[in-house]
Formats: C-alpha cells, sequence, structure tokens
C-alpha cells in the first residue's frame, strides 16, 4: 500500500509542484511578449493600461491591435504544436514524429500556394503584394482546405489498411508530392507572390486579427478537450496496438479520433500561422524529462503549458526586442528544436529507445 | 460445455483467408481444451502454426472453420471489454516505451477497470502491487522499463497480464530470449500463478525439455498441422513427442526426457559405485564422449569411484594398466591418449 501510494503519488506530486511553476512562467512569458518588441512598453505603462490610466496612444494601438493577439496565437498554437506533436509520437511509436508527419501542414501549403501563386500567374498576385498575406483570410481557408483534403485523404486510406507504418509513409509520400507541385507553381509565378509565400513558409504568429482569435480558440481549445479525453487510450498505445487492443481499446476508434485531432490542431495553426517547425517535436521531448514519465495524464497538460512557454519565448527573440527587425519564427525554433532532437537521438542509444528501425 | 474448461476448440480449422475465395490451412480438426488452473504448453517446429493458433484462440483472426468457446461464449460474441476481462496475453514484440515504470506498466492492465482518464482507486492500487509481487518483482515497482533486464521485464509483462484479473492468460514465447535460470524461473513464475490464482495458462515455446517438466498438458504442432494433445509424460511414453521433433543428427532420450547428440561409439565401459552425484555425472561424462555401459560382466574399461579423505578418487583399469584420477577432466585426458577410439577430439 505504502509503496503504491507514494510510487504513483510521485509523478502526480512532481506535477502538483511544477505545473504551477510552469503556469506562473507562460503568465510572465505572456506578459513580457505584450511589453517588448520594436517598441517596448514600460511596465508600469502596462499596469495603467490595464487600470485605464492615461497611456500614450501608440502604446495603447500596439497592445491591443498588434501585441495581445499575437501573444495569445503565441500561447494557443504552442501549446497545440506540441500536443499534436506527442499524439503523432505515441501513435507511432516513433520518437522522431511530428505533428506535420501525416502531411496535414504539406496540404496546407499547397493550397495556400494555390491560391497565393496561381492568382500571381493570373495577374491577380498585384492585390496580395498590396495587402501583403497578413490578415487574409482566403490565405487561411485555403490552407485549412488542403489540410483537411489531406487529412480525408489518409482516414479514407487507413479505413482499409491496418498497418500505422503505412499511414506515416503516406503522409510522407503527400509531403513529396505537395511540394513537388508547389516547386512547379513558384516556377511560374512572379517574384512578389513568390516573397509572399516564402515569407508564409517563415511562420508567424503576428498574422491573426481579433476576428479570427475566438475560431482558432474554439478550435484549438476542441483539440485540448478531445486529447485530454484519449489520455487512457494514449497511455495504452504506448504498449503497441495489439496490447491495446487486448485490453479492449478500440483501436480503429481512437486511431481516426488521434489523427483527426491531429490534423486539426496541425491545421488550424498552419493556416493562422504558416507551417511553424520544430515546437512539435521537441515540446514533447522535454516534457518527458521534465515530468520523468511517458503518462499521459500529466504529458497532455504538460505539453499544451510548455508549448506555450517555448512558442511565446520563441516569439519574443524572433521580434528581437528593442529593434525593428523581426527574425523568420521558423529560424528561431530550428535553432531551439534541433539541439533538443540531437539530445534525443543520442539518448535514444543509452535507453534502447533507438531511432533507427 | 464442461463448467471447469475455460476454453474450448470444437473442429476448429486455423489459416489465413487471402483473397476472396483462396484459403491456406494451417491446421484443421481441432479439438482442444483447458481447463481451470491448468498450465499447457504449445510447442512445435517453426512455421508449424503456434502462432496462427494463438491468434485465433485470441480472437485476433478469425477461424476458417469451427469455433473457440472462451467461458462459455463464442470468442467473436465477446464485447472488447468482455473479452478484455477474460483474456489477457503476454506478447513477443519488446515494449519501448520510455519513461514509464513497472508501476505504470503494469497499471494499464487495469484498463478494462478504470474510468475514462484511467484513474486508479486504492484497490486498483492493491492489485497492481499483489500482480507485481506474484511475479517476484516488487522491487521493481519504481524502476523505469528501459533500465531493465529481458528477464525483469518479462516479469513485468507477466504481472500486467495478472492485473487484468483474467481467467485465462496467453503468452506467446515468453522463454524467448531468455538465459536458462531465467527461464525457469518464468515457468515456474506461471505454474505458480496457474495453481495458486486457479487461472488457465496456454504458452508457445520452443524450450521442450521445460514444457516436458512444467506443463499439465502439452499441445504438439508437428510439421504437416497436425495437432496431438495429452499429458507430456503419456505422449513420451507413446513416442509421440520424439518423433514430432527429431531431425537428422538429434534424437530424444527417453530416459532423461530430453534431446540429444549421438556421438561416435568408442567403446564400452563397467562403472561401479555407491549411488552418488559423482557416479551420475562420471556416465554422463562418459556417454559423452562415446563410451555406453557395458551389457556383459565387463566393459573396456573398468571405473570404481572411491574415496579419497573426502573427496572423490577414481581408479580406471583400461588395457590391463591403471590409474588414479581426481577428477573428470583427467578420466577423459587420460582415455583419449590411452590410444583407444582414435586420437583426442
Amino acid at each position: 500500500m505504502n509503496i503504491s501510494a507514494s510510487n504513483h503519488g510521485d509523478s502526480f506530486r512532481r506535477l502538483a509542484i511544477v505545473i504551477p511553476v510552469i503556469l506562473i512562467i507562460l503568465i510572465f512569458l505572456f506578459i513580457l511578449d505584450l511589453l517588448t518588441g520594436s517598441v517596448n512598453i514600460p511596465p508600469d505603462a502596462f499596469i495603467k493600461m490595464l487600470t485605464g490610466g492615461d497611456v500614450k496612444t501608440t502604446w495603447v494601438n500596439i497592445f491591443w491591435d498588434w501585441r495581445l493577439p499575437k501573444a495569445i496565437t503565441a500561447a494557443f498554437a504552442g501549446g497545440a504544436l506540441a500536443l499534436s506533436g506527442l499524439l503523432m509520437q505515441t501513435f507511432f511509436r516513433n520518437p522522431l514524429a511530428d505533428p506535420y508527419i501525416l502531411g496535414i501542414s504539406s496540404g496546407a501549403s499547397l493550397g495556400v500556394a494555390l491560391v497565393m501563386l496561381s492568382a500571381g500567374a493570373c495577374g491577380v498576385g498585384a492585390i496580395f503584394a498590396t495587402i501583403g498575406f497578413i490578415g487574409d483570410l482566403s490565405i487561411s481557408v485555403a490552407a485549412i482546405i488542403g489540410s483537411f483534403a489531406v487529412l480525408a485523404l489518409i482516414l479514407a486510406i487507413s479505413s482499409k489498411i491496418k498497418s500505422n507504418i503505412t499511414i506515416l509513409i503516406l503522409g510522407i509520400m503527400v509531403s513529396y508530392i505537395s511540394g513537388a507541385i508547389v516547386t512547379i507553381l513558384l516556377q511560374f509565378s512572379d517574384e512578389s507572390s513568390m516573397h509572399s509565400y516564402t515569407a508564409w513558409t517563415f511562420g508567424s504568429f503576428s498574422g491573426v486579427t481579433w476576428g479570427q482569435i475566438p475560431i482558432m480558440m474554439i478550435l484549438l481549445l476542441a483539440g485540448f478537450i478531445l486529447s485530454i479525453c484519449s489520455v487512457k487510450s494514449l497511455n495504452a498505445l504506448l504498449l503497441g496496438e495489439q496490447y491495446a487492443e487486448s485490453m479492449g481499446m478500440n483501436y480503429k476508434t481512437i486511431r481516426t479520433v488521434i489523427i483527426t485531432n491531429t490534423a486539426l490542431m496541425a491545421g488550424v495553426v498552419t493556416a493562422f500561422c504558416g507551417p511553424i517547425g520544430f515546437l512539435g517535436i521537441a515540446v514533447p521531448h522535454l516534457c518527458r524529462a521534465m515530468f520523468v514519465t511517458g503518462d499521459h495524464r500529466i504529458l497532455v497538460p504538460g505539453c499544451i503549458i510548455v508549448g506555450g512557454i517555448i512558442a511565446l519565448c520563441t516569439d519574443i527573440i524572433s521580434h528581437l526586442p528593442g529593434t525593428d527587425i523581426i527574425l523568420p519564427l521558423n529560424a528561431i525554433t530550428a535553432l531551439f528544436g534541433a539541439p533538443v532532437v540531437i539530445w534525443v537521438i543520442v539518448r535514444g542509444t543509452k535507453f534502447g529507445r533507438g531511432v533507427t528501425t | 460445455m464442461n463448467g471447469d474448461s475455460i476454453l474450448t476448440c470444437n473442429n476448429l480449422t486455423i489459416g489465413y483467408r487471402n483473397q476472396k475465395s483462396i484459403t491456406k490451412e494451417v491446421s484443421k480438426d481441432l479439438n482442444l481444451t483447458l481447463k481451470r488452473g491448468e498450465l499447457v504448453c504449445l510447442i512445435g517446429p517453426n512455421g508449424a502454426g503456434k502462432s496462427t493458433l494463438i491468434r485465433t484462440i485470441t480472437g485476433i483472426q478469425p477461424p476458417l472453420c469451427g469455433d473457440v468457446w472462451l467461458c462459455d461464449k463464442k470468442i467473436e460474441d465477446h464485447t472488447p471489454d468482455e473479452k478484455a476481462k477474460t483474456l489477457s496475453v503476454v506478447l513477443t514484440s519488446p515494449i519501448e516505451a520510455g519513461y514509464l515504470t513497472a508501476f505504470d506498466i503494469v497499471a494499464l492492465g487495469r484498463f478494462p477497470y478504470t474510468n475514462w482518464a484511467g484513474n486508479l482507486t486504492d484497490s486498483d492500487r492493491d492489485i497492481v502491487i499483489s500482480a507485481l509481487a506474484s511475479v517476484g518483482a516488487k522491487e521493481l515497482t519504481r524502476r523505469f522499463i528501459h533500465e531493465m533486464s529481458d528477464g525483469e521485464r518479462q516479469k513485468v509483462m507477466i504481472a500486467r497480464a495478472l492485473a487484468q484479473e483474467p481467467e485465462m492468460m496467453v503468452l506467446d514465447e515468453p522463454t524467448a530470449f531468455l538465459d536458462l535460470p531465467h527461464k525457469i524461473e518464468t515457468m515456474r513464475i506461471l505454474r505458480t500463478v496457474a495453481r495458486k490464482t486457479s487461472k488457465s495458462i496456454l504458452l508457445s515455446t520452443h524450450d521442450l525439455n521445460l514444457a516436458i517438466r512444467c506443463a499439465d498438458q502439452l499441445w504438439i504442432i508437428n510439421r504437416a498441422g497436425n495437432m496431438i494433445s495429452g499429458v507430456p509424460e503419456d505422449l513420451v511414453l507413446s513416442g509421440i513427442f520424439g518423433s514430432a521433433f527429431e531431425i537428422d543428427g538429434v534424437y530424444f532420450d527417453t530416459i532423461r526426457g530430453e534431446f540429444t547428440i549421438p556421438v561416435e561409439k568408442r567403446g564400452t565401459f563397467s562403472l561401479s559405485a555407491p549411488e552418488s552425484i559423482e557416479k551420475i555425472w562420471t556416465l554422463y561424462a562418459l556417454e559423452r564422449i562415446g563410451y555406453t555401459p557395458a551389457t556383459g560382466p565387463e566393459g573396456d574399461i573398468r571405473i570404481t569411484i572411491g574415496n579419497n579423505g573426502g573427496a572423490p578418487e577414481w581408479d580406471i583399469l583400461i588395457e590391463g594398466s591403471a590409474k588414479k584420477c581426481s577428477s573428470i577432466s583427467e578420466i577423459i585426458e587420460c582415455l583419449s591418449t590411452s590410444g583407444r577410439g582414435g586420437g583426442p577430439n
């Protein structure tokens, strides 16, 4: 009894200590992300703004119209990417799986490329060039259509086949095909639309308007709740599909839930922020190491919070506080993410959780 | 249905249905019964259909013909939940989950009983702990699975299957990858579980010697896909056991109950000694290098085991010359240099 209580309390007790800490870090970074950027808002002005005091109008505008939606987007998108990465790593039992492994972001990229580049070829590109891609709803719609087309394809084929390795290969093939089409489109598009497209692939949390925020939040919250509801099956899947089925889990249903949920979260994030890499692969590993457990009852909430933290960090860094320079978000996430992935590979040999085969 | 039987197969045909009409029968007309508290070893050469039978019995693969009854219900009529509470498995595939303790793994066995989040109640915890205790893995409770040896991992997986509180456990080659002491330990654990908790256990194995010693019943599939079942000793006595596995150069020693390598005959011996452990192993050593017991009064060599101040001493009479040896190694040396039966080795 004592062993059981203390044992099982272990990871949960650690969670009870760590969760408040990381929540405080999340809130701190959220505020920091609001205050820093090309124009740094001093903390006392921030407090005045919240309490209704009199502050410079430019600061108020920057704060409400620019920084707040950006910070909300970063917190949610980071959590969603980390969570969908966790789902994919558990589902494929592969430590190098990421949210885009199903080809979701490739589908989204193809949708966006079709809108941006074919419009350019038809001479409508000037419109996009003048408006700029940021905040353009048609881009998000194109990305969502693209990712759900891939989702539909994956689900249709997966209902016929049993092996999830086949789904993995299918996703990679879809990525290649859409990459090829995008390349062809790029070849025939004019420079400005090519630039818009490239800028979109850099990823950014800044493009979401207040009008889009509720849609994004509702969809991602649905994804979070769906993930929390599948923690038990995710834990069972750690032992592999056959064990999970032998314990009474309905594999086909869970597979559909996990794939759809991943596509939902990764698709929505890609639609609003572009294809943001590395967060999804790196954060689940960070969480496993932080909480020292593979239990999804801890990892799911952990990934949501830590994902948000890392996304806010990268956003703050990419805006290089005090300067006008904005670095591509994907460059920053990769600079953070790649060392984590290297660590996973090196660690894999030590613990027998090898990456190869 | 016999009230005491957990699993019954009636005229079962197992195999694969590839296309609409093409079927590949692996084995047919199987009538098998597994009683409560019984340990059954399923043995047979590679490719004979052990895995197919296990997959059919556990309901992963439908039978081509006939049916499998699990506790008064056809296997396919059980809901996934009911089946999980009646039947648990230990598979050959290794577990590669990182950052899971033995407790976490065994707790997953409570899957059919826990709520939507998989939270354990106090009684669930007790069951997990007692499952770990009954496989002798209590000290592993807090260790991570990726830090364990194969033997420890196998114990944890057996505990997980136990925590599922089934009527029957099916294990696919649980002793593969283990060294001999751990093979024996695993079998001992399984036999104790079968006796104490009166669960039925079916396991496939390649360790024939172990299977003969441990099983209440053997199910043997031979290369042709024919199934013979029975008590191990009966199968040995009727010669079925040996004939199912003997291949060129290997034969079944019905006296010792194990497979041995035939050796080139070099001569006969007579051994006079009191019944002792030394006598038995001297006998084995002589057989190993190719000597058989003499049928007449005197063999080619004569050996007497004596005692020299507490240590055993062997007196050897070979071709009229006598020699004293203090170990079996010396006897073998002495026999191979004596010129009988060819040179060394």
